[in-house]
Formats: structure tokens, sequence, C-alpha cells
């Protein structure tokens, strides 16, 4: 848990960061956002100083991180950063090795850490251990410069802006992968970013900066759906306010029993049957083509939906591939569910689809769910 | 790392070695036999009574020289890297147009004054050379310990910090590796500059190859001077060669 009390910093007279009081719960993930110059790069970095408070104080798990060495607080703060930051002499291994090797665990140990956590982040250990920094792609050494931080199992993790140079696909693998990790790891993670899709994607609170001041700290639907000013209403965006609250609702909630066809059999008219084939796997969709209602359509994996998607990418598929319901499939591409506009809409239809019992058990199902790595 | 990227380093090591071994190897064969060519410089130049300097073997000749480049070398190195290393710390900061302009004054007096001034403070020979040397072989090196240091990125430096390292382990793990290759650059040149002024010692009495090439320029002796220049020159194009290969041992990438 990191307390912020009257956090402030002053640079020659002028102030960049303005009294901030706030709170964050061991296991948050929260965002600091805010347009350029509101002072929340400059709040992250007091935080494991960087830069110095000019008043005010900050408390990790109680204590004061003014009264800590400044090195030895560090060391239990990871931090990553925007370009990754990472040591371009260094190889993979011994970057990733920067924090255990400052606290001197043994050899064995930071070799064992080292490829658990290029595993984490689906880089293969013996691939990706001797490279050198210049030869990963950006998205990949953003991977190495998490992981960096990650290495010693800081109690906390202080992301500054870390997607702000990648390309936009690269920085949604890397979200969903940051998602999973905070998910595997339970770690607190205060991330800076200006990009408000980012931040409602990732948080479980955002705390929104304006001028040096906190003008709200709340969670991202709430956020939405009862903002604090007229600051925060333009800020969050209100052309698109449905699509961004479906960026913050899950395949898993929405998410209902599949209708699997009897073999070969079409559906009634206005209705949908799946195919699926000996392994349990979708082969084709009888019905709910937009255009076509009839049509048998067969399923491509560009259109299944995972439980751990979320609506506004499972809507974006049924948009662009003009079909009304997606097949939801677990990892070894079994039908286990499937989600359609009704589940966007929120209307719940017939026996069986129910969102609360479906959603407890889509739950399960993403505790122990892979990301995936397409990269 | 792989075998076979190891095979294919150390086959484009051997390519890039090959030439520098040959000019060694033609560096060594002349400072040995410059005696077996006589017969040569005889013929080319039949005025001269004389035409092999024989007054000190050239292999004689050839080590003095070497020991005082290294020697006024390992003084540039020594105070420029430390010269630079103190003007881009915090401390240092406000020191730094101040050292770098001592340095290229220093470079702007001719080697020849430099000796002028030296000689009645160290007497005659190897002491005044040095002197000279080492001042005129700085600045390439406080220039580029500098530039070295301000070329780490800004992004790597606060990750160091961000990360817990403290200054000292900063300077050592992160600034310094690769400030490296910049670094050696301005080593590389200050040698070079130092394999050619070297020379000038001879005239204040310091052994080098510069002692036949003055010695043949005073007695009108062509032979001299092309024996003492064609060993000064490989020597330069030698140490160049090298020194070309140790900076791209600290090139990164990217």
């Amino acid at each position: 848990m990191i307390e912020l009390q009257g956090l402030t910093k002053r640079y020659a007279g002028k102030t960049v960061v303005d009294d901030i009081t706030l709170t964050f719960e061991t296991g948050e993930f929260a965002v600091l956002i805010g347009p350029s110059g509101c002072g929340k790069s400059t709040t992250l970095k007091m935080i494991n100083r960087l830069i110095p408070a000019s008043g005010g104080r900050i408390t990790l798990g109680g204590e004061d991180v003014a009264a800590l060495p400044v090195e030895q607080l560090r060391r239990r703060i990871g931090y990553a950063i925007q370009s990754t930051g990472l040591f371009p002499h260094w190889s993979v291994a011994r970057n990733v090795a920067t924090v255990p090797q400052l606290l001197k665990w043994p050899r064995s140990r930071i070799d064992d850490r080292v490829d658990e956590l290029l595993a984490m982040f689906h880089l293969d250990p013996t691939t990706f251990r001797d490279k050198l920094p210049h030869q990963l792609s950006g998205g990949q050494a953003q991977r190495v410069g998490v992981a960096r931080a990650l290495a010693a199992d800081p109690e906390v993790l202080l992301m500054d802006e870390p997607f702000g140079a990648v390309d936009p696909i690269t920085r949604e693998v890397l979200q969903t992968e940051m998602r999973r990790v905070h998910q595997q790891t339970g770690k607190t993670i205060v991330f800076v970013t200006h990009d408000m899709d980012e931040a409602l994607s990732l948080a479980t609170r955002i705390a929104l900066l304006n001028d040096g001041k906190l003008v709200q700290y709340e969670r991202p639907v709430e956020m939405m759906v009862e903002p604090a000013d007229d600051f925060v209403r333009e800020f969050i965006g209100q052309a698109d306010l449905g699509l961004k609250l479906l960026s913050r609702r899950w395949v898993h909630q929405y998410q209902r029993p599949p209708s699997v066809a009897p073999r070969d059999a079409l559906p009634e008219p206005g209705s949908h049957w799946w195919m699926i084939d000996d392994a349990g796997r979708p082969t084709a969709l009888a019905g709910a083509r937009l255009d076509d209602e009839d049509a048998v359509t067969r399923v491509k994996a560009e259109w299944t939906a995972t439980p751990e998607m979320s609506m506004k990418e499972a809507l974006s598929r049924m948009v662009w591939y003009r079909v009304m319901v997606l097949p939801v499939v677990d990892e070894s591409g079994q039908l286990i569910a499937e989600v359609g506009m009704q589940g966007v809409m929120g209307i719940e239809r017939g026996p069986g689809a129910n969102a609360s019992s479906t959603r407890a058990a889509g739950n399960g199902a993403l505790s122990d769910n892979d990301g995936g790595d397409p990269a | 790392m792989s075998g076979a990227r190891t095979l294919h380093r150390l086959r484009a090591a051997s390519a890039g070695s090959g030439v520098l071994i040959a000019l060694c190897g033609l560096l060594i064969a002349l400072t040995l036999g410059m005696a077996q060519l006589e017969p040569l410089f005889r013929a080319l130049f039949p005025s001269v009574s004389n035409p092999l300097y024989t007054r000190d073997s050239y292999l004689n000749l050839m080590l003095a020289h070497i020991g005082l480049v290294v020697v006024s070398s390992l003084i540039s190195v020594g105070i420029g890297i430390a010269a630079g290393l103190f003007v881009t710390r915090p401390a240092g900061r406000e020191f730094e147009p101040m050292v770098s302009s001592l340095a290229a004054v220093g470079q702007t007096f001719p080697p020849a004054a430099v000796l002028a001034i030296a000689v009645p403070l160290a007497g005659f020979g190897f002491a005044p050379t040095i002197i000279a040397l080492s001042l005129y072989g700085l600045l390439p090196v406080i220039q580029n310990t500098i530039t070295g240091l301000d070329t780490v990125p800004e992004t790597t430096r606060e990750a160091a910090r961000g990360n817990g390292m403290s200054a000292w382990q900063i300077l050592w793990r992160i600034e310094l590796p690769l400030a490296m290759r910049v670094i050696v650059a301005g080593v590389r040149v200050s040698v070079i500059i130092n394999i050619g002024t070297a020379t000038i010692g001879s005239t204040v009495g310091a052994k080098s190859l510069g002692t036949p090439l003055i010695a043949g320029l005073v007695s009108n002796n062509l032979a001299y001077v092309i024996q003492g220049a064609l060993l000064v020159g490989l020597l330069a194009i030698v140490a160049d060669l090298a020194f070309e290969r140790l900076e791209r041992r600290f090139t990164f990438g990217g």
C-alpha cells in the first residue's frame, strides 16, 4: 500500500504537483492520467525518489520513503519506462537480472528467475537470454523492460508510459499481457499514461490529474458514469462513451451456453446453430448472419472470442465479420459458449442466458487463462 | 551463444585481421631487416656515400619511439579521462568550458614550441618530449570522453537510477562501457598524432625514429629521411588498424 499525503512539487516557484493525497491499495492497478504537464509523471517519480518532493510525504507499507536509503528503496520498487531504458551493452538475461544482481542473489537463483520471467512474457529463454537489446522488436524489448522491473519480486511496480513508443497493435497485445501479469502476480501497479483507452483497459482505479491537482480517483466505470466535473467528462470523451463502457466489460460476463446443432440440421428461421467437430471445436455457424439469415458460415479464428476479451473487441468482430454471434472458445479451441448482439446490448432472451450465472463460471476460466502472444 | 554465430564472428574477425597481421609483419621485417635493403638505397641514391643509417639499430630506434608514444599516451589517457569524468559529474559540470578550452589551447601550440618551453624546465631528451606529447594528445581524449559520456541516453541513466544503482555503479557498469567506443576513438587520434609528433623529440635529444629523419634533413641525406619516415608511417597505420578493431569491440548495435 502506498499513501501520498499532501504531496507537492515546486520547480522555481511553479507548482507542478499540488497537494495530492491518495492511497494506492495493495493489489491495485492504479493509472495516473491527465493532459501533458499535469504532473502525473512527476508524481510517479516522487514515489521512488527520482524526483525529490517539495512537500508532503509518501509512505510505502507504512514506511516513509524519505527515511529509507534511496538505492535500497528503489530496489524494492520495480520501475519500467518508455522506450524500455534497457542497457544496450547487456544481454537480455543480464538486463533482467539487474536488481537481483545488485541485491547479490546467488547465481543459480538469478538464472532461474530470469528464465521464469522470460517464460512469463512468452519469450523463450533459450532464444532470448543471450540476445542484445538491439536485436529485439519493440514489443519484445518492452516485455524485457517490464520483466526487469519485476525481477526482484518488488512490492510495487511503477510504470511511466511504458507502451508509449510501440505501435498500436503491439500496445494492445502488451496491455493484455499486463492485465494477465497483474492478475498472476497481484502486484500493486502505478501506471502513467495520457491515453484514456489504455487507462480504461488496464486500471482497477484511475487517478485523473489536471494542473497538478487530483481531480478524481475512481474505478473506471464509475468515473465514466459519474464524472466529478466537466473536465473529467471532457477528458473521458463523450462521443464513444458506449464503446468505452464496453471496453470495461468482458465476454465472460455476457456469454451464454451455445446452441449446438444436431448434425446437418438447419436452424429455425431467426435462430442459429453451431456445428462442431469431434474435438468440440466450432466449424460453422448456421444462421445469424447480418446479411443472409439462412447462410451457413465457416468459423474462422479471426472471429472467435475468448472469455477475457473485452466486449468492445467482440462487438468490433461481429460488425467486421457481419455475424450476430461469436463462438467463445477456450485455449484448446473448444466451443464453450457464445456471445451475441443481445449480450452487447445487455438484453437477455430465452432460458439459459442468465448473465450472472455465466459470469461466475467465466471468472474461473479467466484466472488461469493465458493472454496469448500473437507476436 | 550458438556455435554457428561464434564461427561467423571468428571468420569476420579473421578477415579484418588479415591486413593488420600482414602490415604488422612488414613493420617487423623492415625494422629488423633495413640493413638488407642497403643495395636498394645505394641504387636509388647513387650520389650518397652512406645511404643506410647505422649510428643506431632501427630496432632500438623503433623501441625508443614506441616507448615515447606509450608513456605519453598513458599520461594523456589518464589525465584526459579523469578530466572528462570530472567535468561530466554534477560536482564538476561548471568546469567543463574551462577544461575544454584549456585542452584546445594545449593543442594550438605547435609541439616544437612546447618542446622549446619544456627544455629549460626539464632538460634535454626524454622528459621534455614526454611533456610535449602528453599535452598535445590530451585534447582528443578529453573531448571524446565528454562526448562519449554525453551520448549515453538519459532514459538509460534514468533506468539505472530507477533500478537502484548507485552513482558509482552507474558510472562503471553503464556510462563508461557505453562511452568506451567514443573514448577509444579519442585515444586512437591521440596515439596517431603522437606517433608522428614523437619524431621531433629527436631535436631535443630524445631517441626515436625521428633521429635518422633529422639526421637526414641536416646532412641532406634523403635515404635516412625515407627510412625513418617509412617506419613511422607504417607504425601509425598499424596502430590505427589495431584501434579500429578495439573500437568495434565496444559497438553494441542500434
